[in-house]
């Protein structure tokens, strides 16, 4: 499924919802993530903020970069990391499941784990772009008032996605989607075994790229309330990524002007 | 009376969810934590003491080192990037009078962009190989390299070494890259002199290697290297890793081609030259909780194998001792097998402190190497305590360290 896909998706579900008509799960889904994710190639800062028991307990600040595949329409990302000092310059590229690390001391491109995590609470697809639309199948569950990421009341779609790639991080996945612009709301993610692993709130909406979009992610770990990651988004910018750039071997080359 | 609390109980669940989420939500909105900015930059300063128990029993030796580290990478104009990496040692032992100060620049040289798919480079540069953890036998530009052994962690030993003089060029293509290099022989010996470049540690003579990479598959893209030079016949390697499980990762690294056995070319003798093979391969696994385990089997056909390691353990203690400095300074194996572990646990129980550990166990003469470290970061400080403890005897691979128990502890601040 191809980006332009996404796109047609979203123009369906504006047009059926003039229309009076609810459109399908996959459809409310698809238009959900062409307002997380900009259309063509972009970069973004993002800054994570990790807390535990109310007190914060570390902070990175990365730059990600994001272009979608031509063929799977799914997003590749190469990530950069600028802080803490110590970690600065190291990059992660991710492309599926296929997930390489490279640290410019040492010199090396280790391939990594979807297992291993590089920033604590996060896990390495919590700080890439994806579609989810095209790795996950969307069942429609009911349509209810939830409370947003400000406090407000959203009346929302609630989908079932249940995982269709085997290079997702979460087996399934709970989302509600408010049903009057197709924003995320939020998420409950959990494991094949039905674990609630974590839970995400979309807030502070922004026009970023020419579209409001979520500048910040709430993370709430399933087990323990007080773990808490602030993942906020900014310096949105278009920027080409030559498909050079997302392969191991550019690694050792990358150095953004 | 238990149906009713179980009532309430149920009754109460989805309002505590929601406070949870309520005062996540509030912690949220008091973060204040701006976007850190990018430096070409990077520096850093370690001061380290240790503690050593030789082999020999006797007294301890205590030492102090001072580190300092230095990287600038910048694009200066569009298309042209310069970088310089230096690290300096500065240590002091008991019985050993006054200083020594060991200087590695480990990287000068100037990329040129040419196009964004096709890069030149020309300038002292690290050019590390091999997907292995603990043995790399296709980083063909390892031999010499390390002027100053302040870790026996293999990131270590990477990290801190020199670079050879190279001029190189890598066209890139959108499933892969094709890289060719040429290092020529600039300087007959090396020195000891502390603050020398050391050319002649690094560009004794000319080498070449070529470099491929090309995607077979969504998951797999191996790396061949051909390499060689005045003096060696030409070697073949290849690099491949591929995921197993959501957990595991598997890799292989092999390289072969004809060369006499290590023994010879420590002893400057003519040697049965023959085809000879090298291997690393292993798994990491990763734990649920984030814990990485690495098991690596390493093969040297170059190295000795029992019967020959026995007989060189036995023989003249000035060819032993020719043959152990060789082999150590081309960072090879002395016997044809060893096994080697690591394992890596970040936030191990404590947010921020970082526990790791490293077996080495040589299969042909049984002796061991085994490291611990634990480190604790803050944001511009690492603090560390390492342990490193050599059994066997005092001829056999690890046996023959001069330490046999050996403590460390620094503190590294990045400013």
């Amino acid at each position: 499924m191809k980006i332009e896909r996404l796109i047609a998706y979203a123009a369906f579900l504006v047009a059926t919802s003039a229309a009076g008509a609810t459109p399908n799960a996959q459809e409310i889904l698809a238009a959900s993530d062409a307002i997380r994710n900009p259309g063509k190639p972009f970069a973004l800062t993002t800054v994570l903020v990790e807390y535990r028991n109310s007190k914060e307990v570390d902070s990175n600040t990365l730059t990600v970069y994001s272009k979608a595949d031509t063929k799977s329409g799914q997003f590749r990302s190469l990530i950069r990391f600028v802080a803490p000092m110590r970690d600065a310059n190291k990059l992660m590229l991710k492309n599926g499941n296929d997930l390489w690390f490279f640290d410019p001391s040492s010199k090396a491109s280790i391939r990594l784990s979807p297992q291993q995590r590089l920033l604590g609470q996060a896990s390495n697809g919590d700080v890439v772009t994806v579609n989810l639309a095209l790795d996950y199948a969307a069942k429609l569950l009911a349509e209810e008032d939830v409370q947003d990421g400000d406090r407000q009341s959203r009346h929302c779609y609630k989908l079932a996605l249940a995982a269709v790639s085997p290079d997702v991080t979460y087996d399934h996945i709970e989302m509600w989607i408010d049903e009057t612009n197709s924003r995320p709301v939020k998420s409950r993610f959990y494991t094949a075994s039905g674990q609630l692993l974590k839970i995400a709130y979309y807030r502070r909406y922004q026009t970023q790229l020419g579209v409001d979009r979520p500048t910040e992610t709430v993370i709430i770990d399933g087990l323990d309330p007080n773990w808490v990651t602030v993942m906020r988004f900014s310096d949105y910018a278009w920027r080409e990524v030559p498909e050079t750039w997302l392969q191991r071997d550019y690694l050792p080359r990358f150095k953004p002007e | 009376m238990r149906m009713f609390a179980l009532l309430l109980l149920a009754a109460a669940l989805p309002a505590a969810a929601g406070d949870d989420d309520d005062a996540a939500l509030s912690l949220a909105d008091k973060t204040t934590a701006v976007a850190a900015q990018t430096s070409n930059w990077h520096l850093y300063l370690e001061a380290a003491g240790t503690e050593a128990r030789p082999q020999i029993p006797g007294y301890a030796v205590h030492g102090e080192r001072l580190s300092f580290d230095v990287k600038y990478d910048d694009t200066f104009v569009p298309g042209l990037r310069a970088v310089f990496s230096d690290h300096v040692d500065t240590t002091r032992m008991d019985g050993i009078p006054g200083d020594q100060n060991i200087n590695t620049l480990k990287e000068a040289y100037l990329s040129w962009h040419a196009q964004t798919d096709f890069i030149a480079d020309l300038g002292r540069i690290n050019i590390r190989n091999g997907v292995g953890y603990g043995y790399n036998p296709t980083d063909y530009f390892r031999a010499d390299a390390v002027r100053s052994i302040i870790s026996l962690d293999p990131a270590s030993l990477r990290e801190n070494r020199l670079g050879s003089v190279m001029v190189r060029g890598q066209k890139l293509w959108d499933s892969g890259s094709l890289t060719a290099l040429y290092s020529p022989g600039l300087v007959d010996q090396p020195t000891s002199n502390g603050f020398s470049p050391d050319l002649g540690a690094t560009n004794r003579q000319g080498r070449w290697q070529l470099a491929l990479s090309e995607k077979f598959t969504d998951k797999i893209s191996p790396q061949w290297l051909l390499t060689g030079g005045e003096r060696q016949s030409p070697q073949l390697g290849m690099n491949l890793s591929a995921l197993a499980n959501d957990a595991t990762v598997v890799y292989l690294e092999w390289s072969g081609g004809r060369k006499t056995p290590l023994l010879a070319q420590a002893l400057m003798s003519p040697g049965n030259e023959a085809f000879r093979s090298s291997i690393s391969t292993g798994l990491t696994y990763t734990t649920p909780n984030n814990i990485s385990l690495t098991a690596e089997f390493e093969y040297n056909g170059a190295g000795l194998d029992q019967t020959n390691w026995n007989a060189l353990q036995r023989g003249p203690l000035q060819i032993y001792g020719l043959y152990r400095v060789f082999v150590g300074n081309v960072l090879d194996l002395p016997t044809t097998r060893n096994l080697f572990f690591y394992s890596m646990w970040q936030d191990a129980m404590i947010k921020h402190l970082d526990l790791a550990a490293m077996v080495r166990y040589d299969a042909v003469d049984y002796s061991r190497l085994q490291w611990v470290e634990a480190r604790y970061h803050w944001t511009r400080v690492d603090i560390a305590l390492q342990l490193q403890i050599d059994n066997g005897h005092l001829t056999s691979d690890f046996g023959a360290l001069p330490d046999r128990r050996l403590w460390q502890a620094l503190a590294r601040f990045y400013f």
